[in-house]
């Protein structure tokens, strides 16, 4: 210790004066990748520990130990793939349908001004529509079995991938459509080789949320008719007050949302490593 | 092909921006048009190259586009228009993509082009991986590759550091000598203008208008760094512009 | 003044000891009563718009719900004190987690009476569903899974052979709208929605529910388990209040001991309460031909809340392991059976 203090002073010629004070620290996040990790598994801890002890009732929260033991009979009775396949396969046809419309639509809209001046009112009035009231009127025109699902979730996906492509579109550079002009390309090429991959980055942030919406609505859409799938396991779980279906439910849909979110990084880490 | 700019006048609204001025572009030569910021050379030049419409006059092209010429009139622009997702070879394909050439031809062009501008090892590389100096190289190799009639450079080096700007004027200097091409050429910079201009062109303020046309005879190969003969003509453009550089300067800026 | 700290801890003391002291019931707390607007909740409309709560010493405030589902919910959070309901798996789940207790019988079906019926869509009726032997997989309408929709239909299907769809839609209105539009093919009801139903011609009727489940003890009286075991006073209060009201309720309109004059009344009554955006003169034939026996003295059929309790356990919707007396406190009514 007096070693170090003693060769930091020697370093500094005599009476030269104090030394400037540090005072460009801290509002700079820095990866901490333990706390998350740390924090869950303490939260965990605490809650098995109320729930056993009695301090948390069991009309508040299920045991942890209990909510992992429905999952793993769930997985073991093989109910688990039949509820997951089905509302993996309605979140895949209701989100593909809505996100291929929807970015069809934006990029109509970011080409064309009739389309823009027809359709950008029409899209922000049915941006708002609370999607789960239309669900009784999908029933009507879709049927009760799965058409009306993968329209309930094509739906929601749709209007925040148009608005997310037409701004998308908007933003690309125009100084890239002059280039593409000055150089003779013609219409089809400037959209395919220079709007579409410009718009690229502005999409795929879009379909991040449009796909979290889609499984919110995945609840939604299983609230009519549905005998399996997530959703209506949740349902199911609520209506019996059985908080343990209910938070293994829950979990699944999480995990489901960090799976699709880590896939669409995965997809722009590849689709978009040119950007700086 | 020579171009030829007959009468052009224009205005943005209330704006009258350019007013009555014809100019010929002669080939084989580099023009280069100099003058106060907002004195509408860049609009000029959108004009000579199709981009935009003037609202009187008309702009010419003179004799037969030559053989091989994919795009008589390239632009070469300040910010590079480069597509940040495409490689350089990417970028310079691009332009080649719609003429139909693909394949070997293409590959030969490339090849080509990235040799006459010294990019050859950076074929694969990616725009971001690239300084200012590169990316305008890049540009212009994408420029030749269509073999242009008419090479239209928009404040091409306004974007670089001072050494890196020297450094790409010789480049331009040896490009032009072993293979002499017509070119229009807007800058602010006089010193780029007494450099590589066989002719400058200086404009007047807003309302532009053509003020004076300074020949430079002597060959762009001899033309080097702090030339006393370049300093005089420089300064002699600068005399011209000096007041009206101001006044532009002090000028409130409506939009 | 001389008032020092030890006569103010006095007297507080003595406020305390004094609040203990009284019965429940001549607290000033309001009991709030769940209910839905169903003739089959007429017991708790009489009994508040007659005064018996109020003889009784309760302050009573009714409070509506959609679904049992929610009033089962309400009672565990302590937001109600009473509810009328079917028993659901939800509330089994509840009464495992000791949060509500069954504490006396409502509604129950009766042979001789109209009780719930059983409907086929008009497109399923005309396919040949016309009678529940034709249940066989068809889609049978129920809200959520556990619901009696859900158990009723189970058990028709059992005693006809036959494996329905059970195909859950939340919310009555929503299994309405699917009947109707002919996206399920059956479901069951009690009498005053099921025969408005059948008479607009969109629904058939194929059955009763009597028929397959005799003496079904179709809704029940309970409350929270504090209540049950803390606050017996108030419980007997609010049973004795409740029973005159269905007393009165099966006087006028199952027994036929009362003159047009009362029944009439009595329609008036409900009225408040049910079918309220539908003019009286249309609203009381659905509420004169809904009638359905109240459980006398709020008396509980045991053998059929067993037969519920162990048909919840067998689909898996309940733990097994749940005893009736975890679901029921006996010490209040009169048990049946059993």
């Amino acid at each position: 210790m007096s070693e170090v203090s003693l060769t930091a002073r020697s370093a500094a010629p005599e009476g030269s004066g104090r030394e400037v004070r540090f005072r460009g620290g801290g509002f700079q996040p820095r990866g901490r990748r333990w706390v998350a990790p740390v924090l869950f598994v303490l939260l965990i801890a605490g809650v098995e520990w109320g729930t056993r002890t009695g301090f948390i009732s069991a009309l508040t929260l299920p045991k942890p130990s209990d909510v992992m033991a429905t999952l793993i009979d769930l997985y073991s009775s093989g109910m688990l793939f039949k509820h997951l396949g089905l509302s993996l396969s309605r979140l895949a046809v209701g989100a593909t349908l809505g996100a291929l419309v929807g970015i069809s639509v934006g990029v109509a809209i970011g080409l064309f001004s009739y389309v823009r001046a027809g359709l950008v009112p029409l899209i922000a009035a049915l941006f708002p529509i609370p999607k789960i009231a239309l669900l009784p009127l999908f029933v009507i025109w879709f049927g009760i079995d799965e058409g009306s699902k993968y329209a309930l979730i094509a739906f929601g996906t749709f209007t925040p991938t148009v608005v997310a492509t037409y701004g998308a579109v908007d933003n690309v550079d125009r100084s890239l459509i002059r280039m593409g002009q000055s150089f003779g390309l013609s219409w089809m090429s400037i959209v395919r080789k220079i709007v579409l991959p410009g718009a690229m980055p502005g999409i795929l942030s879009g379909l991040r949320i449009s796909l979290a919406i889609a499984i919110i609505l995945l609840v939604a859409a299983e609230m009519l008719g549905a005998q399996y799938g997530i959703g209506a396991y949740i349902l199911e779980a609520g209506s019996l007050y059985d908080l343990e279906r209910l938070f293994a439910g829950v979990l699944i849909l999480s995990l489901l949302g960090v799976i699709l979110s880590a896939v669409i990084g995965m997809i722009e880490r590849h689709l978009l490593g040119w950007r700086t | 092909m020579d171009i030829r700019l007959e009468a052009i006048s224009h205005r943005y609204g209330d704006t009258e921006v350019l007013r009555d001025i014809t100019l010929d572009i002669p080939s084989g030569k580099i023009v280069c048009l100099v003058g106060p910021s907002g004195c509408g050379k860049s609009t000029l030049l959108r004009f000579a190259g199709g981009l935009e419409r003037p609202l009187a006059g008309r702009v010419l092209q003179i004799g037969d586009v030559p053989d091989g010429c994919l795009n008589p009139l390239t632009y070469v622009f300040q910010d590079f228009a480069l597509l940040p997702w495409r490689t350089v070879r990417g970028n310079i394909s691009l332009v080649l993509e719609d003429h139909g050439i693909r394949g070997a031809r293409a590959e030969a062009i490339i090849a080509d082009v990235l040799a006459r501008t010294k990019l050859t090892d950076f074929a694969r590389a990616l725009p971001k991986q690239l300084s200012g100096g590169m990316k305008q190289r890049v540009a212009i190799a994408r420029a030749l590759a269509v073999s242009p009639a008419v090479m239209l450079m928009d404040e091409p080096l306004s974007a670089l550091d001072s050494q890196t700007r020297e450094l790409l004027m010789d480049d331009l200097v040896s490009l032009w000598t072993r293979t002499p091409f017509t070119a229009v050429y807007v800058t602010h910079n006089l010193n780029e203008a007494v450099r590589l201009g066989h002719r400058v062109v200086v404009l007047s303020r807003r309302p532009g208008t053509i003020r004076e046309v300074v020949e430079i005879g002597r060959p762009l190969s001899e033309r080097g760094y702090a030339d006393p003969d370049l300093e005089r003509t420089q300064k002699h453009l600068w005399d011209l512009m000096r007041e009206e550089a101001r006044a532009a300067d002090e000028e409130l800026i409506d939009v | 003044m001389n008032i020092t700290r030890r006569h103010t801890l006095g007297l507080l003391g003595g406020a305390a000891a004094l609040g203990l002291a009284m019965p429940a019931i001549a607290q000033n707390r309001k009991t709030v009563v769940g209910t839905m607007s169903l003739t089959s909740h007429a017991a708790s409309f009489i009994a508040l718009e007659r005064g018996y709560f109020e003889k009784a010493g309760l302050d009573v405030e009714l409070k509506f719900f959609e679904a049992a589902q929610p009033m089962a919910v309400a009672i565990a959070s302590r937001d109600v004190d009473f509810g009328v309901t079917a028993i659901s798996g939800g509330l089994i789940s509840l009464a495992q987690k000791g949060a509500v207790k069954v504490i006396g019988g409502a509604l129950s079906e009766e042979k001789g009476i109209d009780g719930q019926q059983i409907l086929a869509s008009d497109a399923a009726f005309q396919a040949g569903l016309t009678t529940p032997a034709g249940l066989a997989d068809k889609r049978f309408g129920m809200t959520t899974a556990g619901s009696s929709f859900h158990y009723m239909g189970s058990k028709i299907a059992a005693a006809e052979g036959v494996t329905p769809q059970f195909v859950p839609l939340q919310k009555v209105g929503a299994v309405i709208g699917a009947l109707k539009s002919g996206q399920i093919d059956a479901w069951s009801i009690v009498p005053h929605i099921a025969k408005p139903l059948a008479a607009s011609g969109a629904v058939h009727i194929i059955g009763k529910v009597a028929d397959y489940l005799p003496d079904y003890q179709v809704t029940t009286v309970f409350t929270s388990s504090s209540n049950a075991s803390d606050d017996k006073g108030r419980v007997e209060a609010f049973l004795n209040a409740f029973s005159t009201g269905a007393a009165d309720y099966n006087d006028t309109m199952v027994d036929g001991k009362k003159d047009e004059a009362a029944v009439a009344e009595m329609v008036d009554l409900i009225h408040k309460y049910v079918y309220t955006d539908v003019p009286l003169e249309k609203a009381s034939k659905s509420i004169i031909n809904g009638s359905m026996r109240l459980n006398a003295n709020a008396a509980l059929n045991m053998t059929s809340v067993k037969d519920q309790l162990a048909w919840f356990q067998s689909e898996g919707l309940v733990d097994s392991s749940i005893a009736i007396d975890t679901l029921v406190d006996p010490s209040f009514v009169e048990i049946i059976g059993g």
